[in-house]
């Protein structure tokens, strides 16, 4: 038993046509936490992400499933990807079958299971996903949502211990993006580890216990979100912005109307509620001259955007 | 335009049948005894050529598919008269014969209905050709009427497991069944390219046209293969090992339809039968 539920160590992988996707990757995954992998196209989260399952094997560097090596023989890989299931960008190119509950049934009928256990998860992942009234609907009528929940109801059917997700919410309105993450919340709390990869650095830092930023191919930082989202160099490099719950802390920080010793708010309530709470009678002098500073700030970034008007 | 015109309202047909299968009031009617139903009546209008049987039949499936299962009459006749043109060419080459000199081959004498001659051969109709073609009319029309009323009432996973009850091999199934799932994939994405090039006036002239559907073709085909190699990918996720296994979901079997259904095939044997010895068409 290990802390850490998939770890890598100095993973390197080329693909066939010359693309150095990762360089010497260092990763460990805490067990039964909510990690978010950030990084700007082509930083190397979904190559990262099939070498966890098995699907890539290292060409240099090691990959460890609870504390253990893995082994790529038949039997250990399934045995892998039995613990470690992958939710798909595309769920078109996931969804092989034209019927929801075969589809969702596919997964834990390759692990052996009897028929009635099968039954049982199928019928489980659905309510789950909330897709159970598209149980007699084909797959190629699904809205694109629908899709998606199914193909994550694919994955919990199989009952892993890590789901690993590649953008799960790309292309989602904002509604059933927000019913996406809450069912990884509940996913999550029941022990399962979740792993996602997004662009979304709000709800990176909502919703992570930990993060991990990719960069061509290199893990440039990692840390809890507080600690993440305020390295501006950091940030820079990764190409990513600021969340705007940090943006707007910082300024209420430097503005006065938050406690200075407070710690970052990860969400909307938490900061309403340290600003009610908090009194607005601070130093004017204090707030003026932080305020400059902010304002100077502003001028450098000025420069940073004349500069690219230049470009 | 009408080629492509048609084209599409083929395609819409194709649609059309697709979506009534997963929405018609026999959608919950266990698969198996709709198989059966639908089977034994077209091996019933098969075996018997007879004409009065095979116009029961095909009352028969129309009131089925209309009345039980729902599907408008307006959709059923014109999916009815699709076959009509094959079938109406069939027909008439079996019903005329034709001779030389002026007896009709392997039939009495001077039985013409109707009879031209050119210069040596006789071309016509008999009662005897005329029969044949009868019969092959009604049987061909009541076969794609068992057909239809399988195809408009199930939708083709649960098909896919009634091939898989009946142990067909499992490859021949699974293939089908991608098969199917990727036909509307592929579907979409053609539809897609299409949009994106007309929007840049990708069908404005001819050339244009010729251009862009060549552009088109060659894309779809380099996103099947990528469609295939990105579906292995998934699937070895989840464990796939050369098989697709899967669970269909479970349905209720009701005696009174077995009843129902051993009834009326009952009923049409025995009436297939006494039309035999009686000798009615």
């Amino acid at each position: 038993m290990s802390d850490y539920i998939i770890e890598a160590e100095n993973l390197i992988y080329t693909y066939p046509d010359g693309t150095q996707a990762l360089k010497g990757i260092n990763i460990k995954i805490p067990k039964g936490k909510k990690v978010a992998v950030l990084g700007s196209n082509g930083a190397g989260k979904s190559t990262l992400f099939l070498h966890c399952n098995g699907i890539l094997k290292p060409q240099q560097g090691i990959v460890k499933y609870d504390g253990r090596e893995v082994r790529y023989d038949r039997k250990s890989l399934l045995q892998l990807r039995k613990n470690v299931g992958i939710v798909f960008q595309d769920p078109d190119s996931q969804l092989f079958s034209a019927s929801v509950y075969q589809e969702i049934s596919f997964g834990p009928l390759n692990f052996g299971l009897s028929e009635e256990t099968v039954r049982k998860r199928v019928e489980q992942a659905m309510s789950a996903t909330e897709v159970a009234g598209l149980k007699d609907k084909p797959t190629h009528m699904l809205s694109y949502g629908q899709k998606k929940r199914v193909s994550i109801a694919d994955i919990l059917a199989m009952e892993p211990e890590v789901i690993i997700c590649d953008e799960p919410t790309a292309w989602l309105d904002p509604k059933h993006a927000q019913q996406t993450v809450k069912l990884f919340d509940r996913i999550n709390s029941s022990g399962t580890t979740i792993m996602m990869s997004t662009h979304d650095v709000d709800l990176a830092y909502s919703w992570a216990d930990y993060i991990f930023v990719l960069s061509n191919g290199e893990v440039i930082g990692e840390g809890i979100p507080e600690q993440v989202f305020t390295n501006e160099i950091l940030i820079k490099k990764a190409d990513l912005e600021k969340p705007w719950l940090v943006q707007v802390s910082e300024v209420l920080l430097i503005k006065g109307c938050l406690p200075k010793a407070a710690v970052l708010p990860r969400n909307r309530e938490r900061l309403f509620e340290l600003i009610i709470n908090h009194g607005t009678n601070v130093g004017e002098e204090e707030v003026i001259n932080d305020f400059s500073d902010f304002r100077n700030n502003g001028r450098e970034r000025d420069h940073i955007s004349a500069d690219l008007k230049g470009l | 335009m009408s080629g492509e015109g048609n084209k599409q309202q083929k395609k819409r047909y194709m649609l059309k049948i697709d979506s009534f299968a997963y929405a018609n009031k026999l959608r919950n009617v266990h698969p198996a005894e709709k198989t059966a139903f639908a089977l034994t009546t077209m091996l019933l209008c098969l075996i018997f050529s007879s004409v009065t049987l095979s116009a029961v039949i095909i009352i028969l499936m129309a009131g089925v598919t209309v009345g039980l299962a729902g599907i408008p009459v307006k959709t059923y006749l014109r999916l009815m008269f699709l076959p009509f043109s094959f079938l109406l060419v069939g027909v008439i080459t079996v019903a005329v014969s034709a001779s030389a000199g002026d007896t009709v081959v392997g039939a009495n004498a001077a039985e013409w209905l109707v009879k031209i001659k050119i210069s040596k051969i006789a071309l016509g109709i008999t009662p005897e050709g005329l029969l044949a073609a009868a019969r092959l009319f009604f049987k061909s029309l009541g076969t794609v009427s068992c057909l239809y009323f399988m195809s408009l009432t199930t939708p083709f996973v649960e098909i896919a497991m009634m091939m898989r009850k009946i142990k067909l091999p499992a490859l021949f199934i699974e293939l089908t069944e991608i098969i199917y799932r990727f036909i509307f994939v592929l579907l979409k994405t053609a539809e897609d390219i299409y949009t994106s090039q007309s929007s840049r006036w990708g069908y404005s002239s001819f050339k244009n046209s010729m251009n862009s559907l060549g552009c088109l073709t060659a894309a779809l085909f380099v996103r099947s293969l990528h469609r295939s190699q990105e579906l292995f990918t998934t699937l070895t996720a989840r464990g796939y090992t050369g098989q697709l296994n899967v669970l269909a979901p479970q349905y209720p079997v009701s005696a009174a339809n077995i009843t129902l259904i051993i009834i009326v095939e009952t009923f049409l044997v025995i009436s297939a039968v006494l039309l035999e010895v009686n000798k009615f068409v």
